[in-house]
């Protein structure tokens, strides 16, 4: 069942060829709302990466070893969801505890990345496509860079536009969705160098 | 506050259209619509849980405390989700297969949440109910104007069936992911601006 | 549907959200356990030993010291701001608190107390004003309505109790949940009764439309109730380096003035006294009959009452328009006075604007804004 495809091709593939964003739309909600800064567009993306490195493993455990044994997959959804936002809240206190810097920095965005589709998503493309346990973390790695990737690219670009002069009713979603276009073309060229769908 | 039912309608289809005007619901909204078949049952089934879930949110929010309702929304959306994902695996499994983890998805998006939180939480049941239903009907229309253009344009047929006898060039790009951003920019340049117009026409009335 | 099935999702739903629960309350347990800290404050004017882990403003209230809140923590007033000379666990200067700390503020340590944890032992610098501030139940012995949006509340304070003010200060009211309102809030007033009657507070509150503590006041509060207050807080009370006080409210605005009035006439100070209160009709006046009282036994004070819009039929023979009109016409300097205003920022604004034309300085003009 589990495919045999080598972790590190399916990391570098959710990075360019299956980007979250570019590819598969998820985490598009806190993608546009934060993309206009750069600086807190940079926080969400690290504090996403790492949201998503850690919910992927746990919930691969708790796919193998809980939800499969007591053959509860029906329910799978909303064990999924409750599992991610019990781990947002402990990796929140742990943060403050021991990395209080980095908790000043991202503390505030924790909250918002327990509704990120993005999360749920990767958890639930690791189900569908029956990774194993190290291709399911570098899975979650990859897509957390990838979207990490595409967010700062966006907020560079929505900086400058910030200044810029645009046709009435553009600035905003409107161009913000463009652009993504625009970029998720270009990523189009990579696609082909690894096959993991 | 009782709203009328024909304001709540006419609010949540045009004037304040969860995902042109409101920029929510996205993620799903690009996803699926490259075929009108997968976008109108995706459609369907997100009015469909928006409506079940804000009636019963609205029934029980006097007695949900403060501090865990969040977690009570989310448990009593996954619910209806995974009651469709079950009906849609039963009933509809090629579509079901096609639309993936998308289903799934409805939980995080962000359109029940946000009518849950926004709407339900003051209003009776039935007026929640209708204000669920027509929002994701709202997406629904969203995501067929969507789906036309993609799949006429991409595949050359309408709801599956072929209509090459228009001699249409199908264009690939329209498949893929960049079209989906492409057209939602589009409509939401069109709208934004259209009533940017109405503002400023009303201001100097 | 089969009766197993509902049963075993049930309670497998239940199990896991059970388990799920007892995971964070253990890693909240373990990871929030910063353990004793003590904290010196005022260079050990005060030392006290508390539990980590909340933050710094409800760690202080906890131990009966209130530092000043409008919004409840949630970091919308900038009033709870303490020196923190030393406490690591306090961490840098949080994005929440960047828009109420100017940079000497930043470099002075102030920090705002609802955003930072206590997480070891540290060194704070609070104001000794502060240490003043009491919590006090009272009971509401009368309410009465003023006009057709204002009511006085008299308030008791608890047998052998007495709050300790300087007039023109307030106190925070904490409402009590009521119909659709689960939670308690808290608002400020000022307080409209004498600073030398210290067993009794009384205040002026105006309906504002939707506003939590106003409509709990209007509709559900009711006589013989007991209500919570603390304070004394704020900056707003006499500071008498002048031979004349010119007075400015509107509205509620009134409260702080009359208890100031009373302050001057009861310690038999010699100041001038001009009190202008503005209201937009004849409706919105009240303690008319006790100003013009004032003004007969007192003749260094006076009373002008001025009405933006006067009905008709209500045969108004006071002054007429905003008050910002009557103040420019009948004050000339700002040699020798000081002014005090109580009232909207729009009417604040437009006040300071006149006066300070009239070349009253920055440290001569004190306001209580809403």
């Amino acid at each position: 069942m589990t495919p045999s495809i080598s972790p590190w091709i399916i990391f570098l593939a959710s990075i360019i060829t299956s980007n979250m964003i570019l590819a598969n739309f998820l985490g598009m909600c806190s993608y546009l709302s934060v993309s206009t800064e750069y600086k807190t567009a940079n926080g969400l993306g690290m504090a996403v990466t790492m949201v998503l490195v850690i919910t992927s493993a746990i919930n691969w455990l708790v796919y193998t070893y809980v939800i499969i044994p007591l053959d509860l997959v029906y329910l799978q959804y909303i064990i999924f969801i409750m599992v991610i936002a019990a781990l947002v809240q402990i990796l929140e206190m742990g943060m403050d505890r021991f990395l209080p810097d980095l908790h000043a920095k991202l503390g505030i965005f924790l909250p918002l990345i327990t509704v990120n589709c993005a999360i749920l998503g990767a958890t639930l493309f690791q189900v569908i496509r029956h990774y194993g346990f190290i291709q399911a973390v570098l899975f979650g790695l990859g897509s957390g860079l990838g979207w990490w990737l595409a967010i700062d690219m966006l907020a560079a670009m929505r900086e400058k536009l910030a200044k810029a002069k645009l046709p009435p009713g553009m600035s905003g979603p409107a161009i913000a969705f463009i652009i993504t276009g625009v970029v998720a073309m270009a990523f189009i060229g990579f696609s082909g160098i690894f096959v993991i769908q | 506050m009782a709203e009328n039912p024909r304001a709540i309608i006419k609010r949540n289809l045009f004037g304040e259209n969860q995902v042109l005007r409101q920029i929510l619901g996205i993620c799903s909204a690009l996803a699926v619509t490259n075929t009108m078949r997968n976008s109108l049952v995706m459609g369907i089934g997100l009015s469909f849980v928006t409506a079940l879930s804000s009636l019963t949110l609205s029934a029980m929010r006097n007695i949900i405390p403060h501090r865990i309702r969040m977690l009570v929304q989310t448990l009593v959306i996954a619910a209806y989700v995974i009651f469709l994902d079950l009906l849609l695996k039963a009933y509809l499994p090629d579509i079901s297969k096609q639309l993936g983890p998308y289903v799934g998805l409805i939980i995080t998006n962000c359109i029940i949440m946000g009518r849950a939180e926004a709407y339900a939480q003051q209003n009776p049941p039935v007026a929640a109910m209708l204000d669920g239903l027509f929002a994701g009907l709202g997406y629904t229309l969203v995501l067929m104007i969507i789906s036309l253009i993609r799949e006429v344009m991409g595949f050359g047929s309408v709801f599956g069936m072929d209509i090459n006898f228009l001699k249409l060039q199908t264009w690939t790009i329209m498949i893929m992911p960049p079209a989906a951003f492409f057209i939602i920019g589009s409509l939401i340049w069109g709208l934004t601006a259209r009533a940017q117009r109405k503002a400023r026409k009303e201001e100097r009335a | 549907m089969d009766f197993l099935i509902v049963a075993r999702t049930v309670i497998s739903l239940a199990l896991v959200s059970g388990a799920l629960a007892v995971i964070v309350s253990v890693a909240d347990k373990v990871l929030n356990n910063y353990g004793e800290c003590k904290l010196d404050i005022n260079d050990g004017q005060k030392q006290l030993t508390v539990e980590g882990g909340s933050s710094l403003l409800s760690t202080l209230a906890g131990q009966k010291i209130f530092i000043p809140s409008a919004c409840g923590g949630k970091a919308t007033c900038g009033l709870c701001k303490v020196q923190v000379l030393s406490g690591t666990g306090a961490g840098q200067v949080l994005p929440t608190e960047e828009p109420y700390l100017t940079e000497k503020e930043k470099a002075d340590s102030y920090r705002l107390s609802c955003q930072i944890k206590v997480k070891s032992d540290m060194r704070l610098r609070i104001p000794e004003e502060l240490f003043n501030i009491r919590e006090f139940i009272c009971e509401l012995v009368e309410i009465e309505d003023m006009t057709y949006d204002i009511k006085r509340l008299r308030l008791k304070l608890p047998k052998g109790d007495e709050i300790n003010f300087k007039a023109g200060q307030f106190v925070q009211l904490y409402t009590k949940p009521y119909g659709k309102v689960k939670e308690e809030v808290f608002r400020a007033y000022s307080i409209s009764s004498k600073a030398s009657e210290k067993d009794h507070l009384e205040l002026l509150i105006r309906l504002v439309p939707d506003g939590i503590c106003t409509t709990w006041v209007h509709t559900a509060l009711k006589e013989g109730e007991q209500v919570r207050v603390s304070g004394p807080y704020g900056d707003f009370f006499l500071r008498g380096d002048c031979e004349e006080l010119i007075m400015v409210a509107g509205g509620s605005g009134l409260a702080p003035i009359r208890s100031l009035v009373y302050d001057v006439i009861e310690k038999g100070l010699p100041h001038k006294m001009r009190f202008f209160f503005g209201a937009n009709t004849v409706k919105d006046l009240y303690y008319l009959e006790e100003f013009t009282r004032i003004e007969k036994d007192h003749p260094q004070f006076s009373f002008i009452p001025c009405v933006a819009k006067p009905e008709p039929e209500a045969n108004w023979q006071g002054e007429s328009g905003f008050v910002t009109v009557a103040l420019e016409n009948q004050v000339d300097t700002g040699e020798a006075k000081e002014a005090y205003l109580c009232g909207s920022p729009g009417m604040l604004n437009a006040c300071i604007k006149i006066l300070k034309s009239k070349g009253f300085k920055d440290n001569t003009i004190f306001y209580d804004e809403f």
